[in-house]
Formats: structure tokens, sequence, C-alpha cells
């Protein structure tokens, strides 16, 4: 009898359990539910729709969209504008990840060694680009780019180069862009590896140095590991952002030209979409730009995850 | 009881009152690319005027940034979304294309119920209008290109400035001059996102942008080749001209790096108001040799998108408006467009004074009659055509291939985008 009065304590104190887990769970679905019906219906649903609309031809207007299967697809693979915009978004990428990557990182660890009152001086020089908008600067950089009487190629001349004329010229006009861009996103990353390297605990580098490490090793053995989740999130978004980054300066300085040569693959979808009104066709570039990104960043997260070392 | 009744006839009274004395009001949008500094409080003013002289209907005006190609992106979604304005601009190079892709009104039945409206508007400008025999859209803005000129510099390049150049071979021999003499380039021709200048050296040099029956690009044409291998030159050989984006190319002649300037006269206010230093003046384009001048026209038609009827009533009488001898020079004043009703430039009442005061506007003045259509290429794959067109500009000002060569290679494309 009291075996069985045990028993059905213990069920009931288990059943009293289960439910307390079921109730939390039940909750911490509930409270997720808005984001993941915003998600599903601002991210998701597009993403499928437009990968429907991708096998139509439609203007926007048209009551009907033609079916058209793989065309879309195979005009754009055989389309000179799309290779340029992927050849000139890997080129950005690239740029980008160097100079806004691995700059603002060597900046940080040596503003880190300055006196504070330098410190936040540097942050506040190296962070203000951030803060402008992007097309009030791009304004100003179409002045510093001018050809005959801007600041870049004046200060050329005087050490005796002759500049490009950055923005007509197809050999110049995507690096203009990736300068402005680069000038614009820095800052950010900048700020980002501040914060990243607030986070590494003092004991650390006290520890290695009653080790003997010189200072090299403290950077090498302890800054560059610990700070190595910051630089994935760094790199990961500077990657996946720089056709978006690039869109506004593509927009008012080149529009795409000289001949696509400053074109990218986020305004290549914009013009098919928005200038030719082809908006099954804009949306098979976007889609096979999705993949071509989901493969990239997937390798980057397999790759990136063996070397990373999270928390303490 | 009593009270009642008074009600009930009171009630009755305002009814009668309001069905008899006023019709139901009208609200209609009307879409224009004219910003607070291009026309924007010209487009105010005239909705101002007609809505004290037609108080039922309302006329709603917005702004559209990005030009003529962004009012088409906002345009094709609200039609998308069933909401499209009663009237938009629409510029001469997208009309093919909105009368063949967009619902809308047909004009036609308005010549017959409305002739004295189409009094005083001559042919060449109403045709800009027409398409396959159809009246589309009313030609609202018209504009010609102008070549601006830097006073200052032709002086002191040791030339008369009262003689700018009148023909491309003038232009050259007097460009290479001010090179020598000031080392300033000499000229500046538009490069915006568009082909109205092309079209322009096309139509000057005997070409035509388009064949009559509308199958075949004219790029690839010797007039149209050798147009462009001229501009090509004075780019690469000569260097007498500048490869400079649209922006870069004005602030480089309004700070005077450059002598002469071809763009519209739409620009004309902004070019009298900012250049620095110098006198500005305006003449037509240089003609080819001994051909008669001629230019593409800029500027837009007003297309009707409205599907109610009431509307469509109202956005008719608000199209009559603006285009009345004062909607059009409150128009002229306000955004340098030319009138589509010629005489009133020459009319004391309306345009004489404002012409009179801006000896700018003389140039274009001088080009009207020799206005020839900015062609707008045909089909639903017309905008894709003039950005192949736009892209072989580019090539062919770099100069790394023979202009000949590009055109040809551009017209295939191009052709191939054409209906059959």
């Amino acid at each position: 009898m009291m075996e069985a009065t045990a028993l059905g304590a213990a069920t009931a104190r288990s059943r009293t359990r289960a439910s307390r887990r079921w109730r939390g769970a039940a909750v911490g679905h509930l409270y997720l539910t808005p984001a993941i019906v915003l998600t599903g219906l601002f991210v998701y649903w597009p993403l499928v729709a437009s990968t429907v609309l991708s096998f139509y031809d439609w203007n926007l207007v048209s009551p009907t969209w033609a079916a058209v299967g793989w065309q879309n697809y195979r005009e754009l693979i055989a389309s000179r504008a799309f290779w340029m915009s992927l050849v000139n978004t890997g080129k950005a990428a690239a740029a980008l990840t160097v100079l806004t990557v691995g700059v603002p990182l060597l900046l940080a660890l040596a503003v880190q060694r300055v006196g504070p009152r330098w410190r936040d001086l540097y942050r506040v020089v190296l962070f203000s680009p951030t803060v402008i908008s992007m097309a009030i600067a791009c304004a100003v950089w179409l002045w510093i780019f001018h050809p005959l009487y801007g600041v870049l190629n004046t200060t050329l001349r005087l050490v005796g180069l002759q500049g490009p004329a950055w923005l007509s010229s197809s050999d110049s006009a995507i690096w203009a862009i990736i300068l402005v861009t680069v000038w614009k996103t820095f800052g950010f990353n900048f700020v980002l590896y501040i914060a990243g390297l607030l986070t590494i605990p003092r004991e650390m580098y006290e520890a290695a140095r009653v080790d003997g490490a010189s200072e090299r090793q403290l950077v090498w053995h302890v800054t560059l590991p610990l700070l190595a989740p910051t630089t994935l999130f760094v790199f990961l978004s500077t990657f996946i952002l720089s056709p978006q980054n690039l869109f506004i300066p593509t927009q008012i300085l080149t529009q795409g030209g000289p001949n696509e040569a400053s074109n990218n693959v986020g305004y290549l979808v914009y013009q098919l979409g928005f200038e030719y009104f082809r908006v099954g066709y804009a949306s098979a570039a976007a889609t096979l730009i999705f993949l071509v990104f989901l493969v990239l960043t997937a390798l980057q997260f397999y790759l990136a995850e063996r070397r990373i070392h999270y928390g303490r | 009881m009593r009270f009642h009744q008074g009600t009930v006839l009171l009630v009755a009274v305002l009814g009668l009152a309001r069905s008899v004395g006023a019709a139901e009001p009208v609200t209609i949008e009307y879409w224009h690319i004219n910003s607070p500094t291009f026309g924007g409080p010209a487009a105010k003013e005239l909705v101002q005027l007609f809505e004290a002289k037609h108080p039922n209907i309302k006329v709603v005006e917005k702004f559209q940034p990005g030009v003529y190609t962004g009012l088409m992106q906002q345009l094709q979604v609200s039609l998308a979304a069933k909401r499209p304005p009663a009237v938009a601009q629409i510029g001469y190079n997208l009309t093919a294309y909105a009368a063949g892709q967009f619902p809308h009104v047909l004009l036609d039945k308005y010549r017959k119920s409305d002739p004295a409206f189409f009094k005083g508007i001559p042919d060449n400008i109403m045709a800009l209008g027409v398409l396959g025999g159809t009246l589309h859209g009313i030609p609202f803005g018209v504009s010609t290109p102008v070549m601006y000129y830097n006073a200052d510099l032709f002086k002191a390049a040791g030339l008369n400035a009262d003689q700018p150049p009148q023909t491309w071979d003038e232009l050259q021999r007097q460009g290479a001059i001010i090179k020598q003499k000031t080392g300033k380039l000499a000229v500046y021709l538009q490069q915006p996102n568009d082909e109205w200048i092309d079209q322009t050296l096309i139509w000057g040099n005997g070409g035509r942008p388009l064949s009559e029956d509308g199958k075949r690009i004219g790029w690839d044409a010797p007039e149209a080749m050798e147009a462009m291998q001229m501009w090509q030159d004075m780019v690469n050989k000569s260097k007498i001209a500048a490869n400079l984006t649209w922006e870069e190319g004005l602030q480089a002649f309004l700070s005077g790096h450059v002598a002469m300037c071809l763009t519209t006269i739409g620009r004309q206010e902004h070019m009298r108001r900012n250049a620095t230093g110098f006198q500005v003046r305006a003449v037509p384009v240089p003609r080819f040799g001994s051909k008669p001048l001629a230019t593409a026209t800029g500027g837009n038609v007003l297309m009707i998108f409205a599907s109610d009827p009431a509307q469509e009533k109202a956005a008719w009488e608000w199209i009559k408006f603006v285009l009345s001898p004062e909607g059009a020079t409150i128009w002229t004043k306000g955004t340098g467009y030319l009138p589509p009703r010629a005489e009133l430039a020459n009319d004391p009442r309306y345009l004489k004074p404002f012409f009179d005061e801006a000896p700018l506007m003389k140039a274009a003045l001088q080009t009207f009659p020799y206005t020839k259509p900015w062609v707008s290429f045909p089909g639903p794959r017309g905008l894709e055509i003039t950005k192949i067109l736009i892209k072989a500009r580019d090539e062919v000002l770099e100069g790394k291939r023979p202009a000949e060569l590009i055109l040809k290679e551009a017209t295939q494309q191009a052709n191939a985008l054409l209906p059959k």
C-alpha cells in the first residue's frame, strides 16, 4: 500500500514536471510565433514565390504569367551581364573581405594599445563614415572622383601620376564603387572588433605572460583565437552583405556602367526587375545568386567552425 | 410630429439641392517628375488654378523620383495593384513601351469631341503621342537639345564668341584651338542613362534610329556609325571632348573646365544660375555639313490610366487645362520646356515677355521646327534595347574598338528583341 502510494506520488511528480516542461515549451513557442510568422511571411514566402516566378515570364502588369520552363535560366547563363556582375561581385567581396575584415582588425589591435583619450578620438574618427548617409557620401565621392578637378586626381597629379576617369572607365569604375563601400562599412567592423577585444578576459593575458609569452605570441595565441567568433561574424556579414552594400553607390555613381563594368548581382536583379520589368527573369537571377551565396556561406561556416574557439 | 415633418422636409430639400447644384466631387492623381528645383512649384500652381476653375475636381499631384524611368517603375507597380494614377507623364523614350504594355485610354475620340483643343498644336509635335496611327498621349513637355557655351573661354582662345560653331567640322576646328590656347576641353555631349543625344546625332547625320516599319534598329546604318565614330574620335583621337558621367559633365561645364555642353534646354535656368564666373550662351546643336538641322525631341506625353469614366473625364479636363494657353505659360516658365502651342512664344499675353528675358531659350525656339521624335522602341523588350544602345555608346567612347564593330554587334542584339 505504501509502495503504491509512493509510486503514485512519483508518477504525479513526474507528470507535474512534464506538464511544467510542456507549458514552458508552449510559452517559448508562443513567444517565438510572431517572429516566425513574420519571418515566414516576409522572408521564406517571397523566397518560394520568387523561385516559382523564375519559371514564368511576367511584367508585373499582365494578368497572366506565361510559363517558360527553364528559359529564364538558360538566357541568364548565356548573358554577359550576369557573368560580369558575378565576377564584379566576387572582386568586390574579395576586396571588401581584405579591406574591411583584415585592416579594421589591425587598427582595432593598434587602438587598444594607445591611451584612453587617443583611443576615443580614433574610435570617433574611424567610425564616423558609418553614420553618414550613403547617398550623401556618394554625392561627396562624385566630387572627389571628378577626373578634371576632383581631389583624388588632383592629388595624383601633384605626385606626377595621371588618374583615370574613375567612373567612366571600364577599368576603374568597379574599384571606385569598392572604395566608397569600403570607406562606408569599414568603421562598423572596426567597432565590432573593439567590442570583441573587450570580451577577452584579462587573466588570459596575465596567465600567458606568467608563462613567458611575448607580445607577438599574446596576439597570435590568445587574442586572435579568442577573437575568432567576432572575426567569423565580421567575415560572413561582410561577404553576405556585400551585394547590398554595393547597391547604393552603384545606383548613384555609375548605374552599373560603363558597359556593365561596375555592375553587381544585387544591382543586376534590380535592373532586370525594375528597369526592364522582366520579373520572372529577375527572379531567376535572384534564385541563382541565392544558391551561389548559400553554397559559399555553408562552405565558410564549415571551414571556420573547425578553427573557432567559443567562450572561455 | 411637426418636428419630424420639418426635419424630413429639410433633408429632402438639402438632398435635392445637392443633386441639382453640384455633381459628386472627383479626385484624380497626377504623377509627374517635377522636383522642387525642376518645375515642382509650377505643378502645384497648375493644380491650384485648376481646382479654382473646377471645384468638383480635386487633383492630387505626386512627384515621382528617378525621372521617367523612376515614374515608370512606380506606375508599373501601381498598375499591378490596380491603383494607377488617372494621369501620368510618360517620357517619349518610354511611350511605346507604356502604350504596348499598360492598360490606358486611347485619345482619338477626343479629336472629334474637342477639336478646338487640338488647334495650335503642330503636327510634328502631336505626332510624338501617336503610335501605329493611334493617339496614346498628349505631348506636354517638349524640350530640344541645345549647345550651351562658355563665351569667356572662346574669347580666351582668341575666338569670336558671337560666332560659335554651327557645324561639327567647325566645332572640331575651334575645339582644337580652345584646347591648345586654354588647356581646357572643348565639348561635352550629355551621357545620362538614356540615348537621347545619340538619337540626335543619328537624326542630324541623316539616319533614322528605327526603320519606318519598326523592324530594324538604325545604329548600324552608315550615317549612325559615322556620327558615333566622330564622337569617339573627339574623345580619343583629338581629345577635345570629355567622356564623363552626366553629373560630372555638367559640373565640368559649369565650373569652366569645358567650353561647350550639349544638353537639354530644360537645364537653361540651372545653367544660367550656376555658371560660375563666365557668361553662358546657347545656340542650336551643330549640323553635319550641309545637312539640315534635326534633333530628337525630349519631354513627355500625358497618358490617361483611369478606368472609371468619371475619373477619365476629370483627367481629360486636367489635360486640357495644363495645355491651355494659361496652363502652358505656367508650365514653360516653371520648367524651360517649350510650349506645345508654339504661337504662345510670340504672344505678349503669354510667353513673349518670358522669351524676351530668357535669351538661352531662343536656341530652343530656333530648333523647334526641326524636331524629330525621340524614338521609343516597341515591344515588351523595348527597354532592354535602349540599354543595349547605351552600353554600346559607353564602349564607343572608351575607344578600345572602332565604333563600326561595336554598333553592328549592338544592332544585331537589339534587332533580335524587336517584335517580329
